[in-house]
C-alpha cells in the first residue's frame, strides 16, 4: 500500500485538479496514474464482449434496452466480476457507479455477490464491497459537477477500473425543457458532461458502461425487412432495428460498443424469462448475438 | 454565481486578472460544496442494512409477490384499469401499517378515491376498542391535490416536515406513504410533449429521492392504456416506465354487471428481486386471496 | 429545499431563461431581488416578480377567488377527515336498495359516472338527483341547489315537474303524519316552482362551450354556496363526435376531470356524470364498456352502471371506494327513480339473487 500512499499525497499536494490547466505538477501527477497502469479488463465477461473482449482502455459501451429487459442486472453482474478477488474468480478491481435513477439496489447486489463467494463470511463481502463506490446524483448539472471532482477519486484509486453510469439518459427530458427550442441549448449539459467522461477515459485508461434507456417509440419495430441477408439474421437485425439514437452526436462518438437488450418472449419454460442481447459495432457492423437468464443469483448465459 | 464546472479557467483568469491558481482553488471549494460525493460501497452496505425495513402489507400472498412487502426506500407500483381495485388495495395497506405496525401513514389522495369511512370500516375490522382505532385513524395523515405542481409542493412540505421530525424524535419511524398518483395530474400538467415530460421526470425524481432520502416506502397508483394488440399496458409511457421498483398489475377476472362474485388478481411485472413472473389470484379461500379480495370479505 | 425550478408552474419561456442564467433550484433564488433578477436574465420586472412569487409559494393575489389559502395542500389526519366526510351527507335518490348500496345515496364531494344504454334511465336519475339535493333538512336531505348542464338536450321541463312534485307531495305526507313543527315549516317553502327555481341550467352545445362553462364554475359555485350537485348530461355526447385527434381528446379529458375533482372538494358538491356504452371486440368477443376510453374510466370516484336484464332495469355498482360492488333492480316511474314494488323484501338483501326472475328475463332478452 506504500505505492498507494505516495500517490494520494500527490494528489493531495495538487488537489486533484489537471483538467484545464497543465502544470508540471499534473504531468508528473499524470504520469505516475499511467505507470502504476490500470488492471485490464479483458477477461470481463468474455462471453459478452465477443470480439476483442473489453481490452482497450477507455472504451465506451452502451447497453440499450427497454425497461425490464436485464440491463441493470447485467450491470451488477459485471460489478461483482470486478470487485470479487482474484483467488474467487474476479478482477479484484474497484468500480465506481454512478446511479442517476436512484435506482440501484445494494441487496440484490449483495445476494448476486454471496452466491458467488461460496463460503464468504460477512467480513468478505465488505472486502469486496469496499472496492465498490457509489455516487448518486439527481441532475445534468449535478452530473456534470461530480464527473469534474472525479478526477480526485480516479487519481488515487489505481485499483479504479470500471465506470458505470446508469444510466446516462435520465435526464434527458428535463434538459428537453430547460433548454427551450434550441437543440443545442437542450443538449448543452449532456454534451458537457460526456466530454468530460471522454478526457477521464482517455487519460485514466477507465473503461465506461453506461445505460440508456429505450425512450422513444420506434415505429414499426419488430418488422425489419433487408434484402440479401440471411433468414437466420432477421430475428437479430429485427433487434437492432429497435435501437433508436436520441442523445446527442458526442454520445454515439463515445460509443465503441453497442448492446441491445430485449426480452425474449417465445420461451415460457420454468416459468424463467430469457433475455437477448444484439451487441452492435457502430465502425464495423458486426453483430453478434448471446442469451441469459436471469436466476435468484444473478445472470447465467445461456 | 455561474456554475464553476462551465467555466474555463484560463480565460476566465484573463477576464478576471487573478492568477489561475487562485481561481483552480476557488473552482475546488465550490466543487467540493456542490458536486455529490461518492461513498464506499461496504458503507453504503451497513447503511441500507441499518435503514431498510420490509413493511409487511397484511396479505400473505401479496407479501409473497413482493418478497415479504413494502421496502422502504422503494418506490413501489400498482397498476391496473378502473375498477380493478387499486384504491382498496392502498386503503388496505394504509390500515394494516396504521393498525399493525404502529407506524404513520401519509396518503395523498390525487383522485378523491379515499374514502375515511371505508378507512374507518378497515381499522374496525383490525382492532377493537374504540381508542385503538382513534390512534389509527390518527397515524393517517391525508393530503388531497389534484394537479402535479400541487403534488411536488405537498412532496417539498412532506420533506421539510419530516426532516424537522427526525430531529425530535427517535429514528426509526417508518413513514409510508401511498400516493394516487394517477394518469390524471401529469398527463395533464401542459399541453406540450416536452413539457409534460419534464415534469413527470421531476415527479419520479422528486419521489424517488424521498423514499431514499427519508428512508420511506413509496406506494403509487398507475392507471391503464390500451395497446396495440388490443390488450392493456401501464400508462404513462416508456419513461416512466423505468421508474417504479416495482410493478404490481391488478385485474378483475369476472365480467362486468355479472352476479356472481368478482374475483381479482395481482401479478407481479418488474421487481428486482423477484426473479419470475409471480401470478395470484383471488378465487378459493380466504387464505388465496388478494388483499382486496380479503377486504370485501371482512 | 434542493427543489428543482424545473418543478414549479412557471412558463416553459421563464423555466429556460432560469437555467440559462445559472439558476438551478429553489435556493440559488433564496436571496435573489427581483429587480436583480430580472437585470440578470433579461426579463421583465412583472416576470421576475412572478418567478419569484412562483418558488416562494405565496400567493400572488392574481389567485382564482373562492380557493382560499390553498385549501389542497393541507394535511388532515383520518380522523379529522372522517368527520368532515360525516358531516358531508349524501344525496339520496328515492330507491332504497340503490341508496342502500351506494352507501346512503350520490356522495357529496365525489365523482359519480352513470353509464348506460340510450333510455335506461340516466337522465331520469340526474333529474332525480338534481331535485332531491332540494330536500330540506328536517327530512334528512341537504337543502341545496342543483347545476345541471345538459349537452344532449334531452333535460325535459316537464318531467322535472313530475319528478318534482312528487317530492314535494312525499315531504308534505311524511310532515302530516309527524306533526313535527320544523317539517311543518318546511313544507311552506318546498315547492315545485322553489325546486325548478334553485336548479340552475346550462346548455352546451359542443365541447368548448362545455370546457368553458366548466371552467366558470368554480366562480359560479363560489357565488352559489348551496349548490350541492352538478349533472353533466352527458359528457360523452360532445367528446364521442368529430374527434379526429385522439390524444386531444384525452388531454382535454384528462384535464375536465382534474376540475372537476377539484371543485367537488373544494365546494362540497356532488358530481354527477353520465356516459354511454359503446361496444369493444377483443378476443373474438365483444363486450358493452363505457365510452371514452380506458383512462376516462379513472376520473369517477363511483362508477354506477345501468343496464336491461330483459324488462328489469338493474343498476351496478360498478366502482366505489368504499362499499362493495352490487346489482339492484330499479324501476322508472311517472314520479321518477324508484324500487321495485314492493320494496320490502329487497331492502334486506341488496344482492338481488331472486331465481324466479331469471328465466323471464332470458326469455326477454331474446325479443330484445
Amino acid at each position: 500500500m506504500g505505492g498507494d500512499g505516495v500517490q494520494g499525497a500527490a494528489c493531495e499536494l495538487h488537489g486533484g485538479y489537471s483538467g484545464d490547466n497543465r502544470g508540471g505538477g499534473d504531468r508528473f501527477k499524470g504520469l505516475l496514474a499511467r505507470l502504476k497502469g490500470r488492471s485490464s479488463l479483458k477477461n470481463l465477461e468474455p462471453r459478452l464482449f465477443t470480439e476483442e473482449g473489453l481490452a482497450s482502455h477507455g472504451d465506451a459501451v452502451e447497453f440499450y434496452g427497454p425497461e425490464g429487459t436485464g440491463k441493470s442486472e447485467m450491470l451488477y453482474h459485471l460489478v461483482v466480476s470486478c470487485i470479487l478477488p482474484e483467488l474467487a474468480g474476479g478482477l479484484q478491481v474497484e468500480v465506481l457507479f454512478i446511479d442517476t435513477d436512484y435506482h440501484f439496489d445494494m441487496l440484490r447486489l449483495v445476494t448476486i455477490l454471496e452466491r458467488r463467494l461460496p463460503q464468504g463470511t460477512e467480513d468478505t463481502v465488505k472486502g469486496c464491497l469496499s472496492r465498490l463506490y457509489l455516487v448518486q446524483c439527481g441532475g445534468s448539472t449535478q452530473l456534470l459537477l461530480l464527473l469534474h471532482s472525479l478526477e480526485a477519486l480516479v487519481c488515487s484509486h489505481p485499483a479504479l477500473c470500471l465506470l458505470i453510469v446508469d444510466s446516462i439518459s435520465a435526464f434527458y427530458w428535463m434538459d428537453r425543457l430547460s433548454g427551450g427550442e434550441s437543440i443545442n441549448q437542450q443538449e448543452a449539459s449532456l454534451c458537457r458532461c460526456i466530454e468530460h467522461l471522454e478526457k477521464l477515459l482517455s487519460e485514466y485508461h477507465l473503461v465506461l458502461v453506461a445505460t440508456t434507456q429505450a425512450l422513444m417509440h420506434v415505429p414499426g419495430s419488430g418488422v425489419y425487412k433487408s434484402d440479401g441477408v440471411s433468414a437466420a439474421w432477421l430475428p437479430l437485425l429485427s433487434t437492432a432495428a429497435q435501437y433508436k439514437p436520441y442523445l446527442c452526436k458526442s454520445w454515439q462518438r463515445l460509443v465503441k460498443h453497442r448492446l441491445v437488450f430485449s426480452k425474449c418472449n417465445n420461451n415460457a419454460r420454468d416459468n424463467k424469462l430469457d433475455f437477448t442481447i444484439v451487441s452492435l459495432h457502430p465502425k464495423s457492423s458486426v453483430v453478434s448475438k448471446c442469451a441469459f437468464t436471469v436466476t435468484d443469483g444473478g445472470i447465467q448465459f445461456l | 454565481f455561474q456554475l464553476p464546472a462551465r467555466v474555463h479557467v484560463p480565460g476566465l483568469s484573463s477576464a478576471l486578472g487573478r492568477s489561475p491558481n487562485t481561481l483552480v482553488a476557488v473552482r475546488r471549494v465550490l466543487l467540493a460544496q456542490y458536486s455529490p460525493f461518492p461513498s464506499n460501497g461496504a458503507d453504503v452496505y451497513e447503511e441500507v442494512l441499518g435503514s431498510t425495513a420490509i413493511l409487511s402489507t397484511g396479505n400473505k400472498n401479496l407479501d409473497k409477490l413482493l418478497d415479504s412487502g413494502l421496502y422502504t426506500g422503494e418506490l413501489t407500483e400498482f397498476v391496473g384499469a378502473p375498477g380493478s381495485g387499486k384504491t382498496q388495495v392502498c386503503l388496505s395497506l394504509a390500515v394494516n401499517i396504521s393498525c399493525e405496525l404502529k407506524q404513520k401513514v401519509v396518503y395523498v389522495d390525487s383522485t378523491g378515491g379515499l374514502s375515511a369511512s371505508r378507512l374507518l370500516e378497515l381499522i374496525q375490522s383490525q382492532v377493537d376498542s374504540a381508542e385503538q382505532q382513534t390512534d389509527a385513524l390518527q397515524r393517517i395523515e391525508v393530503v388531497r391535490v389534484f394537479d402535479v405542481y400541487g403534488m411536488l409542493d405537498v412532496l417539498q412540505d412532506l420533506r421539510t416536515s419530516f426532516t424537522q421530525q427526525v430531529g425530535e424524535r427517535e429514528r426509526g419511524v417508518k413513514m409510508y406513504f401511498p400516493l394516487g398518483v394517477g394518469v390524471w395530474p401529469i398527463v395533464l400538467g401542459s399541453q406540450v410533449k416536452g413539457e409534460r415530460m419534464a415534469i413527470m421526470m421531476q415527479l419520479a425524481r422528486a419521489l424517488k429521492t424521498m423514499a431514499r432520502e427519508l428512508g420511506v416506502a413509496v406506494v403509487v397508483t398507475n392507471g391503464v392504456v390500451q395497446d396495440m394488440g388490443g390488450g392493456v399496458k401501464p400508462a404513462l409511457g416508456r419513461s416512466w416506465s423505468y421508474v417504479p421498483n416495482a410493478r404490481v398489475l391488478l385485474q378483475r377476472e369476472a365480467e362486468m354487471g355479472s352476479l356472481q362474485e368478482t374475483k381479482r388478481s395481482a401479478t407481479v411485472l418488474k421487481s428486482s428481486r423477484q426473479v419470475t413472473e409471480l401470478h395470484i389470484t383471488g378465487s378459493g379461500t380466504l387464505e388465496n386471496q388478494t388483499a382486496t379480495d380479503a377486504l370485501d370479505n371482512t | 429545499m434542493q427543489r428543482d425550478l424545473g418543478s414549479f408552474p412557471l412558463p416553459p419561456g421563464l423555466k429556460v431563461r432560469l437555467t440559462g442564467g445559472g439558476f438551478q433550484t429553489a435556493e440559488d433564488l433564496k436571496d435573489v431581488r427581483a429587480s436583480g433578477l430580472s437585470k440578470e436574465l433579461g426579463i421583465s420586472r412583472e416576470e421576475a416578480l412572478e418567478i419569484l412569487q412562483v418558488v416562494k409559494r405565496e400567493s400572488s393575489g392574481k389567485e382564482t377567488p373562492g380557493s382560499g389559502a390553498l385549501p389542497c395542500t393541507r394535511r388532515y389526519t383520518a380522523l379529522e377527515l372522517l368527520e368532515r366526510e360525516q358531516a358531508l351527507g349524501s344525496i339520496i335518490t328515492f330507491c332504497c336498495t340503490l341508496d342502500e348500496i351506494l352507501g346512503g345515496g350520490v356522495p357529496i364531494a365525489k365523482i359519480t359516472e352513470i353509464c348506460g344504454a340510450p333510455g335506461v334511465g340516466k337522465t331520469q336519475l340526474s333529474i332525480q338527483l338534481v331535485v332531491d339535493a332540494q330536500i330540506p333538512e328536517c327530512f334528512g336531505g341537504l337543502d341545496g341547489e342543483s347545476v345541471y348542464i345538459d349537452t344532449e338536450g334531452s333535460f325535459i321541463v316537464d318531467r322535472v315537474v313530475d319528478v318534482a312534485e312528487a317530492a314535494v307531495q312525499h315531504c308534505h305526507l311524511i310532515a302530516s303524519s309527524s306533526h313535527d313543527e320544523e317539517q311543518q315549516m318546511a313544507v311552506q317553502t318546498f315547492s315545485v316552482s322553489s325546486i325548478l327555481s334553485h336548479i340552475y341550467y346550462f346548455r352546451c352545445h359542443d365541447y368548448v362551450e362545455l370546457l368553458a362553462q366548466v371552467h366558470l364554475l368554480a366562480d359560479f359555485l363560489a357565488e352559489h354556496p348551496k349548490v350541492r350537485v352538478v349533472v353533466i348530461d352527458s359528457i360523452a355526447f360532445p367528446f364521442r363526435h368529430g374527434f379526429e385527434d385522439l390524444s386531444l381528446r384525452t388531454r382535454l379529458l384528462n384535464g375536465l376531470a382534474q376540475q372537476l375533482i377539484g371543485m367537488a372538494n373544494d365546494y362540497k358538491v356532488a358530481v354527477v356524470l353520465t356516459n354511454q356504452m359503446t361496444t369493444r371486440f377483443g378476443q373474438g368477443q365483444s363486450k358493452m364498456v363505457p365510452a371514452l376510453g380506458e383512462s376516462w374510466g379513472h376520473a369517477a370516484t363511483l362508477r354506477l352502471i345501468l343496464h336491461w336484464e330483459g324488462k328489469l332495469r338493474f343498476a351496478s355498482l360498478y366502482k366505489s371506494p368504499s362499499q362493495r360492488e352490487a346489482t339492484v333492480p330499479y324501476q322508472i316511474t311517472s314520479h321518477g327513480f324508484r324500487d321495485i314494488q314492493p320494496p320490502g323484501p329487497f331492502s334486506s338483501s341488496p344482492v338481488t339473487e331472486n331465481p324466479r326472475k331469471r328465466p323471464r328475463a332470458e326469455e326477454q332478452e331474446e325479443q330484445h
